[in-house]
């Protein structure tokens, strides 16, 4: 056999030589192991929006800069996610036996806010067409335990999003509303709605 | 291994692993990438340079101006600063508590805290986001850059090395004629310069050239200052941009 | 002289024409090639000098020398050197070896299209890949042409086992076409928008310097301390192993940290960086077990060549890994730094490399003895220390540069006033290996010489219609 292959084989007389040991596969996989926890906390998670020094969407979305509008719009959708976004979806669309869709509603998207604050403060039950579609169902009143702020922000959200295209609500609104109404019943279908004052 | 398909075929899995992961999805991600909106505005970003900017492309792509400068500025990371925007009904409360309190250089949760604090103290407040980072401190661009910067250009000229000054936001910094000068000459508007000169790209004395002018029109379309969703910053609080052709070059 | 010698000679003897074209090329571009590097580093020492010429700009005489070492120098020589390997690994007589001859020279063209190219403004404005259509074409064509010659030669081989030479030099003839013509496609011919054009540079760049001059200088090193310590590569399982995470690990690295792209780009890069010292572990390991205790005397010859290599390339590679951790580069990242660790490779490992594989087959294949003996260890100790001056002081220029970077008081111009003499230190070193350079191609070009002056007697002797003398005609 010639003098390159003698030395680059090793096959001669089953001398193949030590194995790789084994501390190298154990390595290769502490490496692996490592990689993948470096990657989870530092990758942003293949998202196109998260660049260095921002670790994950949630840090990116925590350090947009909010300010009026914004803001208010901003807290109104942790809001919403909170409370209404379990029977009204997040896409604003609702469910047949649930709740109605917000989503293109003559009623979020009336250029008065009036009637639809009422509706998470004192609840609605009884008939109510929306969108064309008639809808019997009944809601509590889930805004009632939030603060000024925070349910001016959730109707700021809803009137605001999914092609809605109304006007924001202020926290001197909801406590205006909130003065007058106080001790009311929940209102009482499309005709409670409509004899609420614009 | 007794044949070379092994071989073959092994290379081909490791390399094509590595094109799937950086060939083909950033062509799919970035390469499909379109405009986007400024943040809290409805500004379209970035708009596509004027003509003779993109022809100034070439030209710096030409005399390859990437060997020396970057296009790109980095950021090593992001703080908060609390603003009052009103005292409300009890300023004096309000002032007390704001004097004992840090405003500036706060994290995120940080920040949360505090502006909590002033709100139930009756004040209103406003969280400032300012980029850090040691291209920033040294007002070289008022955020990190990102992709959408690059979106019109081709060829994208990055740069590797700052052996010059980082130029992602020369537009900012200089005009026309600072930037003809400084072509033609640059020691004579930057002391202890080491870029060559570029006499040639002007004619008899020192009238620029067609090239000449389209670099420069470059030049100063190079500018991002906007604040994106991927590049977050509050927009009035951000440092001022360094004054205009400064003396030394920072 | 026996049969298996008499093999020999005539395997070497069929590379000769070949590898005197490959070697031929790649030593007058080398030339070139350093020359330009110091016409460029000539701007440090008065930025004022050939300024106004525009074909001698810094921004075009940079790229031109880079391309010109790369593509003019390394991957000819290289490829000569497999093809040489092949043929005595197999056993054979280098098949096809008109093919070769035809390659190298339209290598050579494809190569001064594209240096003129570069230097007159056409450029694609890319790093590596600047060769605008006609000489990126022509490159891509000779390469392939080169491989089929291999890979007859290979299928030639009577022992069928591959060798640990075979697995690094088949996965780079395999390696080299897909990255280029990737790139040259996506990024030329129908360029993609935006910065992914950036990203697809990074990844062929990397994938050029890192993991192609990796595969072959590993190749030729791996083909040459087996064969001149006269024992077999210590150990093969582990030799396998590094082969097969390197090629998994080392494609990923690549792109910069703090880079205008989402962050799972450099962090898969970051992650892939750290994976890559386990090969690297692992070829120190057999590299070390290899030449242990191998009495060998070397003096300046093919061995030290291949042992330096290796050396360098161990160095190369941590310095390469380390850009992959975001503190690190957050410091030297766009600083002098970077270009230091890519001559370290170049220059230091696989031309080192290449260069003692030059040395190791040219007598074989000349059936003569190199006329400048002296000329190996004097090329030797020039790029010894053209390295240490080229090299060392960028590198801690990129440091120091970075780390007053860091600190916004400092003005930049301050800063950039502050890397010349560094700069002004590292032309010597260009200037030390261009001496190397100039060593290299003496000998190749006084073989090619003394062949054909021996080729020209025998002719005219076959004319003569009597002997001259009572010899024997051989």
């Amino acid at each position: 056999m010639s003098d390159d292959l003698k030395t680059s084989l090793q096959t001669d007389a089953g001398q193949k030589g030590p194995t790789a040991p084994t501390w190298i596969f154990v390595l290769t996989l502490l490496g692996l192991f490592g990689a993948g926890f470096y990657f989870d906390r530092h990758s942003g998670w293949f998202d196109s929006q998260v660049y260095a020094p921002y670790q994950s969407s949630d840090e990116l979305e925590a350090y947009q800069p909010k300010s009026g509008a914004a803001a208010l719009f901003a807290e109104g959708k942790k809001q919403y996610g909170m409370i209404c976004a379990a029977c009204h979806g997040d896409d604003g669309l609702g469910k047949p036996g649930q709740a109605p869709p917000l989503a293109g509603s003559e009623w979020v998207n009336a250029a008065s806010f009036k009637r639809v604050e009422e509706i998470p403060q004192l609840g609605l039950t009884g008939s109510v067409h929306v969108s064309g579609q008639d809808w019997n169902l009944s809601m509590a009143p889930m805004g009632v335990a939030l603060s000024d702020s925070d349910l001016a922000a959730v109707l700021t959200y809803i009137r605001g999003s999914w092609g809605n295209k109304a006007s924001p609500v202020s926290d001197t609104d909801i406590k205006a509303m909130r003065a007058a109404v106080a001790g009311h019943a929940p209102i009482g279908g499309e005709s409670g709605l409509n004899a609420i004052k614009e | 291994m007794k044949t070379g398909f092994r071989v073959f075929l092994g290379a081909f899995i490791a390399l094509g692993l590595s094109w799937c992961g950086f060939v083909l999805g950033p062509v799919l991600q970035l390469g499909t990438q379109g405009q986007t909106n400024v943040l809290n505005s409805s500004e379209i970003y970035p708009n596509q340079r004027p003509g003779n900017a993109t022809l100034g492309l070439q030209v710096y792509r030409a005399y390859g101006c990437a060997a020396c400068h970057t296009t790109q500025v980095g950021q090593d990371g992001v703080l908060c600063d609390v603003v009052l925007t009103s005292a409300g009904a009890n300023p004096t409360a309000v002032n007390n508590l704001i004097s004992s309190l840090k405003l500036t250089g706060l994290s995120k949760d940080e920040a949360d805290a505090v502006s909590g604090r002033i709100s139930a103290a009756g004040g209103k407040t406003e969280t400032h986001i300012i980029p850090v980072g040691a291209d920033i401190s040294r007002h070289w661009g008022l955020r990190h850059s990102v992709a959408e910067d690059f979106l019109w250009d081709n060829p994208v000229q990055l740069g590797t090395i700052r052996v010059g000054p980082d130029l992602a936001n020369e537009g900012l910094r200089h005009d026309e004629s600072w930037e003809l000068a400084h072509l033609y000459n640059p020691r004579s508007n930057v002391q202890n310069s080491i870029m060559p000169s570029y006499k040639s790209l002007f004619i008899t004395g020192n009238t620029p050239s067609e090239d000449a002018k389209n670099l420069v029109a470059y030049l100063l379309s190079l500018r991002a200052d906007v604040s994106l969703h991927d590049a977050p910053f509050t927009t009035a609080a951000a440092p001022a941009a360094a004054p205009q052709n400064a003396a030394s070059q920072k | 002289m026996n049969v298996i010698e008499k093999k020999y000679s005539a395997i070497d003897a069929s590379c000769r024409v070949p590898l005197l074209v490959l070697f031929g090329v790649a030593a007058i571009w080398l030339i070139i090639g350093l020359a330009l590097e110091i016409i460029a580093s000539l701007v440090f020492h008065n930025p004022d000098w050939l300024a106004n010429c525009p074909f001698l700009t810094y921004g075009r005489v940079l790229p031109a020398a880079n391309d010109a070492i790369l593509y003019g120098f390394v991957m000819p020589a290289a490829l000569g050197v497999m093809l040489w390997i092949f043929a005595r690994l197999s056993e054979s007589e280098l098949l096809l070896p008109l093919v070769p001859i035809v390659a190298g020279n339209i290598w050579a063209v494809g190569v001064l299209v594209g240096v003129v190219a570069i230097l007159i403004g056409d450029s694609t404005g890319f790093t590596w890949l600047e060769f605008p259509r006609g000489g990126s074409v022509l490159i891509f064509a000779a390469f392939l042409l080169i491989a089929v010659s291999a890979m007859a030669t290979f299928g030639a081989r009577r022992e069928r086992e591959l060798q640990p030479s075979h697995w690094f030099l088949l996965a780079s003839l395999f390696w080299f076409p897909w990255i280029y013509s990737t790139a040259n496609l996506f990024l030329v011919a129908w360029p993609v928008r935006g910065v992914a054009q950036a990203v697809i540079d990074w990844w062929f760049s990397n994938n050029l310097l890192f993991v192609w001059l990796g595969l072959v200088g590993l190749g030729v090193a791996f083909y040459l301390l087996p064969k001149i310590a006269g024992r077999p590569l210590q150990s093969r399982y582990f030799a396998l192993f590094a082969f097969w995470t390197f090629m998994l690990f080392a494609p990923w690295c690549g792109i910069p940290q703090g880079a205008p792209v989402p962050s799972w780009l450099p962090s898969a890069s970051t992650v892939a960086s750290f994976l890559t010292l386990i090969p690297l572990i692992g070829f120190a390991i057999v590299f070390g077990n290899t030449i242990r205790g191998v009495n060998v005397q070397c003096k300046g010859g093919p061995y030290c060549y291949a042992k330096f290599a290796m050396v360098v390339f161990f160095l190369s590679a941590l310095m390469y890994i380390a850009t992959g951790c975001p503190h690190c580069s957050g410091v030297v990242g766009m600083t002098w730094y970077m270009p230091a660790q890519t001559y370290l490779q170049i220059f230091g490992f696989v031309s080192i490399a290449i260069c003692g594989a030059a040395y190791e087959s040219l007598p074989g294949i000349m059936d003569f003895e190199l006329p400048f003996r002296g000329f190996v260890r004097a090329q030797h100790w020039l790029f010894m220390f053209g390295l240490l001056l080229l090299v060392v002081p960028l590198a801690v220029c990129g440091i120091s540069e970075g780390l007053k970077m860091q600190n916004p008081n400092i003005p930049f111009s301050e800063i950039s006033h502050g890397t010349l003499n560094y700069l002004r230190v590292s032309s010597l070193g260009l200037f030390l290996l261009l001496l190397g350079a100039l060593l290299f191609a003496i000998n190749i070009f006084a073989m090619t010489a003394i062949w054909q002056t021996k080729l020209a007697k025998a002719f005219a002797a076959t004319l003569l219609p009597y002997p001259e003398t009572g010899e024997v005609k051989s």
